[in-house]
């Protein structure tokens, strides 16, 4: 990797990320909005891994980040927007990169994270007054362990991995039955190793990422048939050295994070190349004006730049702060949550 | 926002345009942001094939056209919007100004609404119901405000899940058919351009399992669901939301219902042999129709499809998404699809040896005969070198079927130092970049 050293274009990234807020003249620019809490974590933690996060305000951001939180507990993707547990992992996230975690209400976020577990079987027959139900069903889980994404009741295993990762970090992950989590997981792996959003799902790398990392913040590995699971993701390196996440699909920047956490989690990392893979990343680079694309010379945006540089950062590029691939926050960041408590 | 009052202004008035073209034509099928120099072409696409007057309101649609609309009212700003035959372009020089002005429309009225709703709430409960069985009242008028601004804001936006939410709460307040079955309309026409949203397909979802039951004809709606499936999957590739969509439908099917899949999808697939999702979605109907098979239905059945992958193995050269599905197939009818037959012992029968037997020797001159021409500099032929390779160490290593090919007399398998031998050298050449990983399975096969 030290050969490819130099050519990460560190400030001209930075300098991208910081300039995507100021953009709000374009329809482009507006119309994802309502992601802007996915978008404030992508960015956020590339400048940190790339050591420049400092170059933002950050009361700033945590007083925005709150202002996104519903009465439920949960996060929206912007201010006056619905939560999402997807939002609330983001909002999360971005405070811990802050060391700000304190300023949550950890039992009530945690509960809403169960609420929306519970609403699962009310999904189809839903009625409004359940909104004003008391959040006093702490422990109730869906008989299959999955988990919604909100109270419209979808199931995916990206939310089992974002309710995991969530009460991992606030330290409540005693609140759910992680055996039926767990169970309910392992019930969405195909016979060629990987995983899907529901059982008898495809197989993606996105999905296979949610379910290894959730496997691993709960200790339950074991589940997982390496070599098998291992051959899928390590068959998603194309000659390009670039990764896709499925058969017969191009690769793409994203993927090398998604392929990669879940390589490196179950020690199979070695059966890729890791620095073929560094130099697809790097080519990917707008070396003029900043951002990674998903493919060499595609228009660049902030989700491929941090999937790119985060990438780097799991093989172990140089400069670059090293990255926790459970949890996707860098890796002091985890220190001080699970080892500097009070 | 630095917008000055009229422009302010003229930007709603074009989403009132919008709306009521929205409102006119529900039929509206398709959807396009187009730069208006390009308005004019399109007119000329369908010159001669319609006499309608361009710019208005085709004709056809007369009968949506409730009386107490204006006729003045459905006049639109030409420069802008486009509309004919169900198909409406909208100018990408409008979309900021109208994406704002649908966005500030619509936080409005779901503000007003929640209000209106917590303050119904907290009277009485039964003041809701009773206000929404007159029609009247400001939460009705609230309410169809929420609807008409949600749509033109998904329009333009279409992964806004607040905007999707508010329009599942109106759904499920007023527990009616038919403004559930216009969801399935108004989903459809935002996939016809985003054939990815996937808040679109969650929505669907979301409607389905709403009407499921209370539809007379549940079978019809997961009939005309596939069909959106496929149409969509034909101009968009390898969708993975599309085809997932698709695969959890299969729980909603009849049993003829999955058969006539099982068939339909396989016209399909040969026409897209790249689309791997169309074959894991066959893996998924194959054993949703064995699940109560007998062990000699579901020897026959594997039979065909590797009869038929094979076929296009050799007409189709070196595409992974058919020795993906062969790997499935190799499993097919092993372990972990007898999870009815479990409790029960398996005995190895003299007829399983004689079928395993026969499938090993097959597999392996299928091996050899994709080994013999890899030579070639071709790349399609070098990847067909390696699927073959790989599918044959994939196979032997994690069959499941292992305790049984212990039990047994298969003479391939005496053999087995030799067979590795070869699959190691041939993926070593053919694919230096992986040897690693060969080098780890071949070792852990033959220990
Ligand atoms: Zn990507």
């Amino acid at each position: 990797m030290d050969l490819l050293s130099g050519e990460l274009e560190v400030e001209k990234h930075v300098k991208y990320i910081l300039s995507i807020e100021k953009k709000k003249d374009s329809f482009e620019s507006v119309a994802m909005e309502h992601l802007r809490m996915n978008g404030a974590y992508w960015g956020l933690t590339t400048l940190d891994l790339l050591g420049k996060i400092e170059t933002v305000d950050q009361d700033e951001v945590i007083s925005w980040v709150m202002q996104c939180q519903h009465e439920s507990g949960g996060f929206a993707g912007n201010v006056g927007h619905d939560p999402h547990i997807l939002y609330t992992l983001s909002a999360v996230q971005v405070l811990a990169l802050f060391d700000k975690l304190d300023v949550l209400d950890v039992d009530k976020l945690s509960d809403c994270i169960l609420w929306l577990n519970f609403m699962e079987k009310n999904a189809a027959t839903f009625s409004p007054c359940l909104l004003d139900r008391k959040l006093d069903i702490c422990g109730l889980q869906n008989e299959d362990g999955s988990f919604s994404g909100d109270i419209w009741g979808e199931v995916d295993t990206r939310f089992s991995y974002i309710a995991i990762c969530c009460l991992s970090l606030l330290h409540r992950l005693d609140k759910i039955n992680t055996e039926k989590a767990v169970e309910y997981i392992v019930s969405c792996q195909n016979l060629d190793g990987g995983f899907g959003c529901t059982p008898g799902g495809e197989s993606h790398a996105g999905q296979i990422f949610c379910c290894v990392s959730a496997l691993a913040i709960t200790g339950s590995l074991y589940h997982i048939d390496k070599d098998l699971l291992g051959w899928w993701l390590c068959e998603r390196q194309l000659k390009s050295g670039g990764l896709n996440g499925r058969p017969e699909k191009l690769p793409d920047v994203c993927y090398s994070w998604w392929v990669l956490t879940s390589l490196i989690l179950i020690d199979r990392v070695h059966w890729i190349d890791k620095v073929k893979l560094a130099r697809f990343i790097l080519d990917c680079q707008d070396k003029e004006n900043g951002g990674i694309s998903d493919r060499p010379d595609d228009a660049v945006d902030v989700f491929h730049t941090y999937f790119g540089v985060a990438g780097l950062s799991l093989l172990e590029y140089p400069g670059l702060k090293a990255i926790d691939p459970a949890h996707a926050l860098p890796v002091d960041v985890i220190n001080k949550i699970f080892f500097d408590r009070k | 926002m630095t917008e000055n009052k009229d422009s302010d202004d003229i930007a709603f008035h074009q989403l009132k345009q919008l709306e009521r073209i929205l409102e006119c034509d529900p039929l509206i099928n398709e959807v396009g942001f187009i730069h208006p120099s390009q308005f004019a072409a399109l007119d000329d696409e369908i010159v001669g094939s319609d006499k309608s007057v361009a710019h208005s309101i085709p004709q056809s649609v007369d009968e949506f056209i409730s009386t107490n609309l204006d006729a003045n009212d459905l006049q639109h700003d030409s420069s802008i919007f486009w509309i004919r035959d169900h198909k409406l372009a909208i100018s990408t020089e409008a979309l900021f100004h109208l994406y704002n002005a649908a966005k500030h429309a619509f936080m409005a009225a779901l503000t007003q609404q929640k209000m209106v709703d917590s303050l119904c709430r907290k009277t009485d409960k039964s003041l809701n119901k009773k206000v929404t069985d007159d029609n009247t009242g400001p939460d009705i008028f609230l309410e169809s405000e929420v609807m008409n601004h949600s749509k033109a804001l998904l329009l333009l936006s279409c992964d806004n899940g607040t905007a999707w939410n508010s329009r599942k709460l109106i759904c499920s307040k007023k527990q009616c058919l038919s403004l559930l079955m216009d969801e399935l309309l108004f989903s459809a026409l935002i996939l016809s351009y985003a054939p990815k949203s996937e808040s679109a397909w969650s929505h669907r979802r979301w409607v389905i399992k709403a009407i499921d039951g209370k539809y007379p004809k549940f079978e019809d709606v997961v009939e005309r669901e596939s069909e959106l499936v496929e149409k969509i999957a034909e101009r968009s590739k390898m969708n993975y939301r599309a085809w997932n969509h698709r695969c959890w439908l299969i729980t909603y099917m009849t049993k003829e219902q999955v058969i006539n899949q099982l068939q339909n999808s396989r016209k399909w697939a040969e026409l897209h042999v790249g689309d791997s999702s169309c074959f894991h979605y066959r893996q998924l109907l194959l054993q949703r129709m064995l699940k109560h098979c007998s062990r000699f239905d579901v020897y026959h059945v594997r039979k065909e499809e590797l009869e038929w992958n094979e076929m296009l193995i050799k007409r189709y050269i070196g595409r992974e998404a058919l020795w993906v599905h062969r790997r499935f197939l190799s499993q097919l009818g092993s372990r972990p699809f007898r999870s009815e037959a479990e409790k029960e012992p398996y005995v190895v029968s003299n007829q399983d040896n004689i079928n395993m037997n026969n499938f090993i020797s097959s597999e392996m001159q299928l091996l050899h005969s994709c080994l013999s021409i890899s030579d070639n500099d071709f790349e399609d032929i070098q990847s067909q070198g390696v699927f073959a390779a790989s599918y044959i160490l994939w196979m032997f290593k994690f069959f499941n079927l292992r305790q049984q090919l212990h039990n047994s007399q298969l003479t391939v398998l005496e053999d087995m130092p030799r067979v590795m031998g070869e699959l190691k050298m041939a993926l070593n050449k053919l694919c230096p970049e992986k040897t690693l990983l060969w080098e780890d399975q071949v070792i852990s096969r033959i220990m």
